[in-house]
């Protein structure tokens, strides 16, 4: 479960930054070469990556649940242990600002 | 571009030069042929808040809060079109705006000026500015949550445990809406300008009073609570002193968790600026897998808080 943009998302979003940033400001021919081949390998992460996945139904049903005023004991944990799944991928170094802190 | 702008500023310009920085707006330093150094700030692609001013209106506010001694670069002119995007010109103000330089040595006083130019924001008569929003904060951010299309557990939480926290009973006022590190220009001797007005609006002044705490705004410097260059205490103080409000810390503490709820959802939303096509940007995309560090943010305030 991660939030959006997923893995192939963003690889689409780095080679279209090369192609439209990066490889215009290039005129040394071995760079444009080698960032045209960078694009074809995000190219290819791309197609090899899945779609985003459809919503997350537990995150759904807690979402509404809470914004109906139905706040659990155990929420803060659960809570807590999905942000830190999606940080692990998303932003590791994030978690250690935390770890000093009681 | 500089054939534009000569014709919008009616003087020739020598030369115009586009920065860096600025997530919706653009901003170019120009320098004109009868020696002022000017910048201009023209629209970008999409807006990241509902509710953003237009260029029009952002240079009112400008000029009201010039005229309330708040310490602003000197409104010059609303330009309209400037080559098929409304732009306005003021002054150029030299100094440092990064968060991250700022933070590593921050001028001794910079605390109480901050202080001392919200107390001066928040003296602007809100009929001098009709053209601000004055909404409650928590129906804005559900319904900007909500075009998100992505469900955020922890923010819900953010939002309603902050929600029976802060009671909304002050007195409104003009608020400056991001007023924070990273749109104020500081020097070595202090606060030199307050820049970046499109998010201002008509609110209970403690928003503006919490919004440089969010951790997001203290640019590593975490144990800093204000802003990464100093204690709160001494800022809410001066800020006391100066307008006759106080702020309990309880309070303030819950608008700090609403600000970081306020800034996951830009960041999601500026995410989906980049996924719906409005403006492709990789900085755009990151920021909305960057949101789940505000939430993690959220869901610590709240456990230190029991």
């Amino acid at each position: 479960m991660t939030d959006r943009p997923n893995a192939r998302e963003l690889a689409t979003a780095v080679r279209e930054f090369l192609e439209t940033e990066i490889l215009p400001a290039l005129s040394d021919q071995r760079l444009r070469f080698r960032t045209l081949v960078a694009m074809n390998a995000l190219s290819i992460v791309e197609r090899e990556s899945p779609e985003p996945s459809p919503p997350d139904p537990v995150d759904a049903e807690l979402a509404r649940r809470i914004r109906a005023g139905d706040v659990r004991g155990d929420d803060l944990e659960t809570l807590r242990q999905r942000v830190r799944e999606k940080l692990l991928l998303a932003s590791p170094g994030y978690l250690d600002r935390y770890t000093d802190e009681s | 571009m500089k054939e534009a702008l000569e014709a919008a500023l009616g003087v020739p310009v020598l030369d115009a030069v586009q920065l860096a920085g600025g997530a919706s707006k653009e901003a170019w330093a120009v320098d004109t042929a009868d020696g002022r150094e000017l910048l201009v700030r023209r629209a970008g692609g999409g807006v990241i808040h509902e509710g953003t001013l237009s260029l029009r209106d952002e240079f009112e506010v400008l000029v009201s809060a010039r005229e309330a001694g708040v310490k602003v670069p000197e409104p010059v002119a609303y330009l309209g079109e400037v080559e098929g995007r409304e732009a306005f010109v003021m002054e150029l103000v030299h100094g440092e705006t990064i968060g991250r330089r700022i933070v590593k040595s921050p001028p001794a006083l910079l605390s109480l000026e901050m202080a001392d130019e919200l107390a001066k924001i928040h003296s602007i008569a809100v009929e001098r500015v009709p053209v601000l929003r004055d909404a409650d904060p928590f129906e804005v951010f559900y319904a900007e949550l909500d075009s998100v299309e992505e469900a955020h557990p922890p923010i819900e939480l953010g939002l309603r445990w902050a929600r029976e926290r802060i009671p909304l009973e002050r007195p409104r006022v003009v608020s400056h809406g991001d007023f924070r590190l990273g749109n104020l220009v500081v020097n070595a001797s202090g606060l030199v300008a307050v820049l970046d007005w499109e998010f201002s609006h008509v609110s209970d002044p403690a928003e503006d009073v919490a919004w440089p705490i969010v951790r997001a705004w203290r640019f590593g410097r975490d144990e800093l609570r204000l802003g990464g260059i100093g204690e709160v205490e001494p800022y809410l103080d001066r800020y006391a002193e100066l307008t006759g409000r106080l702020i309990p810390l309880d309070e303030l503490y819950a608008w700090e968790v609403f600000g970081n709820c306020k800034w996951a959802i830009g960041a999601l939303r500026q995410g989906r600026r980049h996924l719906r096509g409005e403006d492709r940007s990789v900085e755009f995309a990151i920021l909305g897998r960057l949101a789940a560090e505000m939430e993690y943010e959220i869901l610590d305030l709240i456990d230190r808080a029991a």
